[in-house]
């Protein structure tokens, strides 16, 4: 019998309720992500790759339909649960980097192991998470606001995985990047794939879809091609 | 540093210092009004508590009833000889005495005034009266309080006529045999500082009344027995009809504390009104530092921080606030309250006791303590914000 799919959606809508009127983001999406699998999500802006990427981060939950994190369905979750889930199965790369601006960049990627485990990191994770992202000791001192875009983005991508996360959530993960340091991030984001990471990039660039080995195209909320 | 919520709630305060500060402000003043407040009523309670404590020991009897009778005294409202026979056996080993009083004019010099008699039986004076100059009254002698002495320079030998100046009658001289120690407010009745002391055989030639009195006092040998001779007195004096009031200076002296108790807690909440506006300082702050950090706040919630964690890291603000105001406040609290103790009072005697420094501390915690409830509706809409909208605000 093969493993269960890592992530399932079954038949999931996502319906806002506009002062204008209902707006349907995502229409009866149905689809699969296995582990260990490289996608990439892409369409036009308002094709609903941001709901998705809400959905499949658990910050919000379908209107209809069923979504399955490992094993998990995230509905019938309460709002704790749903956190714990986030701090444990998902690493978050945003676009805009979002690093707590009062901690520094040690303490950003230290932050999610104070989540889980309660206490100041002194396994010395953090650290060698930093390392193998390329930020060194003198750099780790420092605020987001003084580290360059490129060194930003590699402290982020040490804080979603200094968890050990099975799922790594990339919304545009380069999209702030100059060429050069995106192609450099997109190394390490392959790497991590080839090390057994589920990486789901969200991403409009056909550059960096063409780094993964599927993609999901989605337009006005429905799957196109998957 | 080992909580990082509190450590984010630090460098938050860091950050907007000046505005934490100004918030901060409110606290201290309302700390320094609760405390100073609070310190001034106690002193004041301590001071008349003193002052009146050094007769709790003494049992007033004073008659309730007004009798009628014939002649011409047809009626009066008086202790007579059988009643304090009956009080001096019930009183058992404890000493009685019994004073006459009388308001009266009285000349010194050329100056007129006006002012108690007490008669007394002399061997009764050293018994509850202090002699600061001079010596005890004999014959038509007289003691006086140490409040008309000065205010009419008397010296011992001085003449005060007694009676109302009038040009037909010959006025009774007595003459100034001692000047008594201040008492301040006098528990036991027997307030001399702005009267005299003479010889009651003396006081009864002039003024009437033998063995008729207007007060009898029991001073106590063991002020723990107050309750059981009161009792024993009220058996005995009282058994048909209440005509004797037996009060002691215990219950004068909890009246008047617990009115300036009351007169305390009502300063203390006027100055708690500082505290109110503080509140909305401190609130004004904790919404603007909400405000400013949605975006933080997002991403802290959408990597997997708990509600109440976020909740937290807000309250820790909040009592950082408090903590500084509360803190500067009781520094100024110690040196404002002992400035206004020392102006109002006049003495700062009672200013380190533990009960009137411990307004300190109350005050403090107290501001603390609004500071954390101001802090609970913002901290608690930060954690309720919405991740998604959360990260998208700018």
């Amino acid at each position: 019998m093969s493993t269960p799919p890592l992530i399932q959606l079954i038949d999931v809508s996502k319906v806002y309720h506009l002062e204008s009127g209902d707006f349907t983001a995502l229409d009866h999406v149905s689809l699969e992500i296995n582990e260990n699998e490289f996608v990439a999500i892409m369409g036009p802006s308002g094709s609903g790759k941001s709901t998705m990427m809400n959905q499949l981060g658990i910050l919000d939950v379908p209107s209809t339909g069923k979504l399955i994190i490992d094993g998990r369905d995230v509905a019938g979750m309460s709002s704790l649960e749903r956190t714990h889930m986030r701090r444990d199965i998902i690493g978050y790369i945003f676009q805009k980097f979002y690093l707590i601006p009062l901690l520094s960049a040690y303490e950003n990627v230290e932050y999610p192991l104070i989540l889980k485990y309660k206490r100041r990191d002194a396994s010395g994770k953090a650290r060698a998470m930093l390392e193998a992202v390329g930020i060194d000791q003198d750099m780790s001192h420092h605020r987001p606001n003084q580290l360059s875009g490129g060194q930003q983005q590699r402290v982020a991508v040490a804080r979603a995985l200094v968890n050990d996360p099975k799922i790594l959530l990339c919304d545009e993960p380069t999209g702030n990047l100059d060429r050069k340091t995106g192609f450099q991030i997109m190394e390490i984001l392959c790497g991590l794939h080839r090390d057994g990471k589920t990486v789901i990039i969200v991403t409009h660039d056909p550059v960096i879809s063409e780094y993964a080995h599927r993609v999901i195209r989605l337009e006005d909320g429905r799957v196109v091609e998957s | 540093m080992s909580d990082i919520f509190f450590e984010l709630s630090l460098r938050s305060v860091k950050l907007n210092f000046l505005r934490s500060l100004l918030a901060s402000i409110g606290i201290v003043i309302g700390v320094v009004a609760i405390s100073s407040m609070g310190m001034l009523g106690t002193n004041m309670q301590l001071s008349v508590k003193d002052q009146l404590s050094a007769n709790v020991n003494t049992i007033m009897l004073t008659s309730d009833v007004v009798k009628i009778g014939t002649g011409v005294n047809a009626s009066s409202t008086s202790i007579d000889q059988s009643e304090l026979n009956d009080i001096k056996s019930a009183a058992g080993q404890n000493e009685v005495v019994p004073i006459h009083h009388t308001s009266s004019q009285f000349t010194i010099g050329d100056t007129n005034g006006r002012g108690t008699i007490y008669g007394l039986d002399p061997t009764d004076v050293p018994k509850f009266l202090t002699i600061a100059e001079g010596e005890n009254v004999r014959g038509s002698d007289a003691l006086v309080g140490a409040t008309i002495a000065s205010n009419f320079n008397l010296v011992p030998g001085s003449t005060i006529k007694i009676g109302a100046n009038c040009a037909t009658i010959t006025r009774p001289v007595l003459r100034v045999a001692g000047i008594l120690a201040a008492r301040g407010i006098a528990a036991d009745g027997v307030n001399v500082d702005n009267g005299m002391v003479v010889d009651d055989t003396w006081y009864t030639n002039h003024f009437g009344n033998l063995n008729e009195y207007d007060q009898v006092n029991v001073i106590l040998q063991d002020v723990d027995t107050i309750n059981q001779t009161e009792a024993t007195i009220d058996a005995k004096v009282n058994r048909n009809a209440d005509i004797i009031r037996i009060s002691d200076a215990s219950s004068r002296l909890s009246t008047i504390t617990s009115t300036l108790g009351t007169i305390t807690t009502f300063i203390m909440a006027i100055g708690g009104i500082s505290l109110v506006v503080a509140a909305v300082s401190i609130f004004n702050v904790m919404m603007m530092s909400v405000k400013e950090r949605v975006q933080e706040i997002g991403i802290l919630l959408s990597i997997g921080t708990e509600k109440g964690e976020v909740r937290r890291m807000f309250l820790y603000e909040a009592i950082i606030l408090g903590l500084i105001g509360a803190v500067v406040g009781g520094i100024c609290s110690f040196v404002i309250g002992y400035s206004v103790v020392n102006a109002m009072i006049g003495t700062t005697s009672y200013f380190f006791r533990p009960e009137s420094l411990i307004y300190i501390p109350y005050g403090m915690v107290i501001g603390v303590v609004v500071c954390v409830v101001s802090g609970l509706y913002p901290a608690w809409m930060a954690s309720n914000m919405d991740p998604i909208d959360a990260l998208r605000s700018e």
